[in-house]
């Protein structure tokens, strides 16, 4: 009997019973499901389709696996969340199109977050109807994220939040921000920082959507203008963002490359008719490179998993997604020649969009030196 | 998971110190690793075999060890025990054709060597004709130097048809870490070097070109690191291809791990006064048997585009053992 076979019944408690229910389930899929799976370019097309997706997996149950009960999940862990994703992906959903943050903000407003918030809110977001955006880059503070100048002030039983957030990804489509916002002096850097979290319906705030250079129109830049928040609103600590930041980040390079990979190997195995003889040494090379994300990723999982998260080691893991990345997306372009000149039809459009996008993540969520840095530093202890 | 990661770590610590401190076979003996081997089916176990090799690879050790595990899937249908066999390596040469190699020295054991289609035979080293060759890399190999075609067959083709495989699977995981012994060292080398070596007044380690050379060469260590130790995990469970996804990362992650080593180190790096070289030497020379990283990326990549098979899938498995 090989392993596979060996599926117990609980899903709760074994994560295969769980994969093979959810599998079982797929092979009727909802119509939503079916219509994330078509190439939809149009971003604000992709929203829709992924909402009304989500919305079904939620109500079916599959997607509050992973969550605990208390903020309205199943219970279970990471690791069913990784399955979860990874069915999909399988299935041809060609990416988590927004609900990238159930795995990069979702973790730490379960960890740090008000728990009575969190409980409404959970669910809003796994089915599709209230979304989140993170607010931590500014215009002056890329990189030196500590350097942040977005500033809340006490007063009225909450706070006031002036200043502008930029890159802020999915803010059109968003409901809540996760907003990052000064409350020390000028000069305390990461010791005066705290994580709010900002209705963008609220008074004061203006999204404003930022055309990308591949086309889709997912980055916003966000201003806030005396934007009230109450102190309900604070996760973790006041002067303790800089902890929910590290958190955040400790996911979006630990733990969001598994979820973000599985995607990639369906871009490989979709694409297997346009290869050739000539190119499989450069499809095995993506092959090593996806690998080395599944291994390093899957151990950030169960360490998530095990309340023992990655810290600087998580570094690895992001720049070894963005290898894979760069590969995949490297050996569909060669391949494919229609991706060099651009947009012809639906498919191709997206291709192209996402070879772009493999582009750029070596900036998003810490650039590749911030993470070679960290290595350098800390792990190498160099002077 | 993370006691086993320190009774694993330790366990090395300690390879590390037999292979720093006595001969390859002397090592052996002291850490009881023939003993071990014949437990490899024991998953509490197998990280301590294994660790043998990563510690080979990084103290420039030599032994029998990769023979002895190669033959290990073939011994149950002998009468040998563990350690009394060492299996011959096939490889080719582009001028000379097949030829079988043995690493490490056979001394007075018998050489297994198993030839697809007609079956393994085992014959006494002392009755084949062996040349020795020392790779750089202080790596001694020994060609046999008979056609081994005309062996009669000791265990029938039906029986080495599985144990081939399997052999092939334990071998290119070992030869990976041996690897990635060899690699972490030549890095450790480049680490100590940029503390030291001051151009400008300053430590080169200061200079953000090499730091980040220098973790370039840790990614490529780690992503090895975790892929190897995950195969040893998976034990059994191992998907199809998953061993030559180890290896072809072993030889390509090895070789670039060992040459950004080198360009921190300048011109010294290049010369015997450092062991850079041998290091690096080794790392080619395990890159060369049981399959390149080129080879097996071509393979890899063939077998995905025409049978659509995916070593890394399925991965629910993968999530759900630690
Ligand atoms: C697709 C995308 C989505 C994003 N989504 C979000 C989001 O949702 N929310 C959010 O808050 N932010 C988001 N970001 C912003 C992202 O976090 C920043 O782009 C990133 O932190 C880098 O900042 P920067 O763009 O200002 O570049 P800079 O910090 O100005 O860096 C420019 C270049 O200089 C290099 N550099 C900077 N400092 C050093 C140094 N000390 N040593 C060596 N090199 C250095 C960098 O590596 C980079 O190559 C997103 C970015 C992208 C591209």
């Amino acid at each position: 009997m090989s392993a596979l076979e060996k599926v117990a019944t609980d899903p709760l408690h074994d994560v295969r019973a769980y994969a093979a229910g959810f599998e079982h389930w797929l092979a009727a899929p909802p119509d939503s499901l079916r219509a994330a799976t078509a190439p939809l370019p149009n971003y604000a097309d992709r929203v829709s389709a992924m909402a009304a997706m989500m919305r079904d997996l939620h109500d079916a149950g599959w997607s509050r696996y992973g969550w605990p009960e208390e903020s309205g999940g199943l219970g279970g862990t990471i690791l069913h969340r990784g399955a979860f994703w990874e069915t999909l992906s399988r299935h041809h959903v060609p990416g988590m199109a927004l609900f990238e943050h159930l795995e990069i903000l979702a973790p730490a407003l379960v960890a740090m977050g008000p728990p009575d918030f969190v409980s409404q809110a959970l669910p809003a977001l796994l089915s599709g109807q209230e979304l989140w955006a993170q607010g931590f880059s500014e215009p002056d503070a890329g990189s030196d994220l500590a350097s942040l100048r977005t500033v809340a002030v006490a007063g009225d039983g909450g706070f006031k939040i002036n200043g502008r957030k930029i890159w802020t990804s999915w803010a059109r489509y968003a409901t809540w921000c996760l907003v990052l916002a000064r409350t020390g002096t000028p000069e305390s850097r990461h010791r005066g920082l705290t994580a709010f979290i900002v209705d963008l319906r609220s008074p004061g705030v203006e999204v404003r959507a930022i055309e990308q250079a591949n086309g889709t129109d997912e980055l916003a830049e966000v201003t806030f203008d005396d934007v009230h928040v109450s102190d309900a609103r604070i996760v973790g600590h006041l002067d303790g963002g800089w902890k929910v930041a590290m958190h955040i980040l400790s996911h979006e390079r630990g733990t969001f490359a598994w979820f973000r990979h599985c995607f990639l190997y369906q871009q490989l195995t979709d694409g297997l008719e346009h290869g050739g003889a000539d190119s499989d040494a450069q499809l095995g090379d993506a092959l090593l490179d996806l690998a080395a994300v599944t291994t390093t990723s899957h151990a950030g999982l169960h360490a998530h998993a095990a309340d023992d998260p990655l810290g600087p080691k998580a570094a690895f893991t992001k720049l070894l997604l963005c290898e894979a990345e760069r590969s995949v997306n490297s050996w569909r372009y060669d391949l494919d020649a229609d991706l060099a000149i651009g947009v012809q039809d639906d498919e191709t459009a997206m291709r192209r969009q996402e070879y772009l996008f493999s582009r750029i993540v070596t900036v998003y969520g810490g650039s590749q030196q911030m993470q070679l840095e960290t290595i350098a530093k800390q792990t190498l202890r160099l002077p | 998971m993370t006691a086993d990661l320190h009774a694993e770590a330790e366990f090395l610590d300690v390879a590390r110190t037999a292979f720093a401190s006595s001969d390859g076979e002397e090592a052996l003996r002291s850490l009881g690793w023939w003993e071990l081997l014949a437990h490899l089916d024991d998953p509490e176990l197998r990280p301590a075999i294994y660790a043998v090799f990563r510690a080979q690879g990084s103290e420039l050790g030599s032994s029998a060890a990769l023979g002895g595990l190669l033959a290990q899937p073939y011994l149950e249908h002998t009468d040998r025990v563990a350690g009394s066999v060492m299996s011959a390596i096939r490889r080719r040469s582009k001028t000379r054709g097949v030829v079988w190699v043995v690493v490490g020295d056979p001394a007075d054991r018998e050489l297994l060597i198993d030839r697809p289609g007609a079956g393994a035979t085992i014959v006494a080293a002392a009755d084949v004709s062996l040349r020795r060759i020392d790779v750089p890399g202080r790596l001694p190999l020994h060609e046999i130097q008979i056609d081994v075609d005309v062996l009669p067959s000791t265990i029938d083709e039906a029986c080495a048809a599985t144990a081939r495989e399997r052999s092939l699977a334990i071998g290119r995981i070992a030869i990976s870490l041996e690897i990635l012994g060899a690699a972490e060292k030549a890095l450790e080398l480049a680490v100590d070097y940029a503390g030291q070596r001051e151009q400008f007044g300053q430590a080169i380690g200061e200079f953000q070109a090499v730091r980040h050379l220098l973790a370039w060469a840790q990614t490529d260590c780690v992503a090895l690191d975790s892929t190897a130790l995950h195969a040893l995990r998976l034990g059994d469970d191992l998907p199809v291809g998953f061993d030559a996804v180890v290896k072809a990362l072993a030889g390509r992650n090895g070789r670039r791990a060992c040459e950004r080593s080198l360009q921190v180190l300048g011109g010294i790096g290049f010369t015997t006064e450092l062991d850079h070289h041998h290091l690096h030497s080794r790392v080619l020379a395990l890159d060369g048997l049981l399959g390149t990283a080129a080879s097996l990326s071509r393979e890899l990549g063939l077998s995905l585009r025409t049978g659509g098979r995916h070593p890394g899938f399925p991965s629910a498995l993968l999530l759900a053992d630690g």
